[in-house]
């Protein structure tokens, strides 16, 4: 009852709010911002956006990759890159390591 | 005064309790000559005058309320009245040239707050009007904050003279205001929760704004025990409290947002990753700051929980989260100690004031553990079986390892130090596997040596 009589589009003034936070610098900074209208159908939610962009993706490209929020999130870390100089580094140590062995 | 109630009444009507709290706004910026009209239009006598007269004579519009009802408002346009005064005397706007400062435009409020809760202990009024609650709350904080910086800025001196006392405490004495108003909060907060009327007719529908405002003041007053607080409460009273999800996006976002990082400052990361999750997937898509801010608790969660990073597509509109965790991100996935050492070196001071320093060093678990993984690929293979495939080595020297970490750390540790950290990792389950000390080799797992990854 109580809730559908409030009217979603209700601007809420953020004028002096914000306007504060300016001026009062960083510490403000933190504060989760009131947002400026009270509630939002689905499709403007960033789970929506993101879904748009990865359909938008999946038609651009050939090959559709991850779907849903996937594609923001690197699902392995594995770094399978063994040609960078760091590896090519870490090869030369080890063959040293190995020689020191030997002797 | 007369317009003023004018637009009461047809709210009252209507019963738009968004429509009602919008004639108790105290904001300047959105119509300034109307509230310098209202407070121009009589002095204290006067307005009570009218107001009783537009409240309980006037019989070209009488509203179906009962006399205490119609009691309790005319308080409040009063204290309203009162307040809006002081408001206007401290933004120079009064034609008297009055003066006044924000910790009185904070008193004023606050018996306008005091008024407006009465309505509900004492006077029935009915639950469609929380807005008006909610009018009464955010501006009471906003105007704790201006007083309380307003103090400091004048270095203090209207109260240090009054309060030399042994027990002076500056911090205390800092949030002053802030921290009464949390105290006034939290009686909104009881009077949205003590009610007792079938849900329809509840208070109880104001609970969340109640506890977002009490929540981003515990917050600045740092004090998130009290939060814990207030969660507790809830939970205990969540049995007969309306579904979560019948109330407005903008509430539940904002209390997953503080649930989330509340949890994530116990470390207790499973619980914040979910809050977090559903904080950003139903905020709204144009609301950038707060997407920045829930990334910035939903990100460190990733890395301990899932062993996710955050993709360059995710960091991409928010340069502040680029500058805070991109470098991070790419010395953990090269398995690169020194950078990563260097990042959160040079993010110290935003990480920790962002209370995510800690959390983020135990990212360098994950950095050694792709660290050493590489000394595993670069290990090659073991002579294969005749007829199956080769297999990787698994037998692999303590030294390599300890020659990786210097290369990659750029300081030598001793052997034991070395053992001490594979260690580890096997105890956290970053790689499989055991160290066999007295032939100084690590015995890694044939399947699966570093989990999650398909080697």
């Amino acid at each position: 009852m109580a809730a559908d009589k409030q009217p979603t589009t209700a601007e809420k003034p953020e004028q002096p709010q914000t306007a504060q936070k300016s001026a009062a610098a960083l510490e403000e900074d933190d504060e989760f911002e009131d947002f400026p209208v009270e509630d939002w159908p689905a499709s403007e939610t960033e789970a929506a956006a993101q879904q748009q962009a990865a359909a938008g993706a999946a038609s651009a490209a050939t090959e559709g990759e991850g779907k849903g929020d996937n594609h923001l999130w690197e699902k392995s870390w594995d770094d399978d890159d063994t040609s960078d100089d760091f590896s090519a580094q870490l090869r030369e140590e080890l063959k040293k390591v190995e020689a020191a062995k030997r002797r | 005064m007369d317009a003023l109630i004018k637009e009461f009444r047809a709210a009252y009507a209507a019963e738009r309790g968004n429509d009602l709290a919008k004639t108790l706004t105290p904001d300047l910026t959105e119509s300034p000559d109307r509230l310098l009209a209202i407070w121009n239009s009589g002095g204290p006598q006067s307005i009570k005058d009218d107001l009783k007269f537009l409240f309980f004579r006037d019989k070209s519009a009488q509203l179906r309320m009962s006399r205490e009802e119609g009691e309790g408002w005319q308080e409040i346009y009063f204290t309203y009245w009162k307040a809006l005064g002081e408001i206007l005397a401290v933004e120079g706007r009064r034609k008297d040239g009055a003066k006044s400062s924000w910790t009185k435009v904070y008193e004023a409020w606050k018996e306008f707050t005091s008024q407006i809760i009465r309505g509900y202990t004492n006077h029935d009024f009915e639950n469609w009007t929380i807005p008006c609650l909610y009018v009464a709350g955010r501006y009471m904080r906003l105007y704790a904050i201006r007083a309380d910086a307003e103090r400091s800025a004048n270095g203090g001196a209207d109260d240090a003279v009054t309060n030399f006392q042994d027990d002076f405490d500056p911090e205390t004495e800092k949030h002053k205001s802030l921290e009464d108003c949390a105290r006034q909060l939290n009686r909104i907060f009881n009077t949205c929760l003590s009610d007792r009327a079938p849900l329809a007719e509840s208070r109880k529908w104001g609970i969340y704004y109640a506890i977002n405002l009490l929540f981003k003041t515990y917050f600045k007053l740092n004090s998130a025990s009290l939060s814990k607080n207030v969660l507790k409460v809830l939970s205990a009273g969540r049995g007969d409290m309306p579904d979560f999800d019948s109330f407005p996006k903008s509430q539940r976002v904002t209390f997953k947002y503080y649930e989330g990082v509340l949890a994530f400052l116990e470390e207790n990361y499973v619980e914040a990753e979910k809050h977090l999750t559903l904080a950003w997937q139903m905020c709204h898509r144009d609301a950038t700051r707060n997407l920045e801010l829930i990334l910035t608790y939903l990100i460190p969660c990733h890395l301990l929980t899932t062993h996710t990073l955050p993709s360059a597509k995710l960091l991409e509109p928010f340069p502040r989260l680029q500058k805070l965790f991109l470098k991070l991100a790419v010395a953990i996935k090269e398995g690169d100690l020194r950078a990563f050492d260097q990042a959160l070196t040079d993010g110290e001071d935003e990480f920790v004031k962002r209370r995510i320093y800690l959390t983020l060093e135990r990212g360098r678990d994950i950095a050694l553990r792709n660290l050493l993984r590489k000394v595993f690929l670069a290990g090659g293979f073991a002579e294969a079986k005749e007829g199956e495939a080769p297999v990787r080595r698994t037998r692999v020297p303590v030294a390599e390892f300890s020659a990786a970490m210097k290369l990659s750390g750029g300081e030598e540790l001793d052997a034991d130090e070395v053992e001490c950290l594979l260690a580890n990792m096997i105890y956290k389950n970053l790689m499989k596997g055991y160290i066999a000390h007295e032939r100084g080799i690590v015995v890694l797992s044939k399947n699966g040596a570093f989990p999650g990854t398909g080697v």
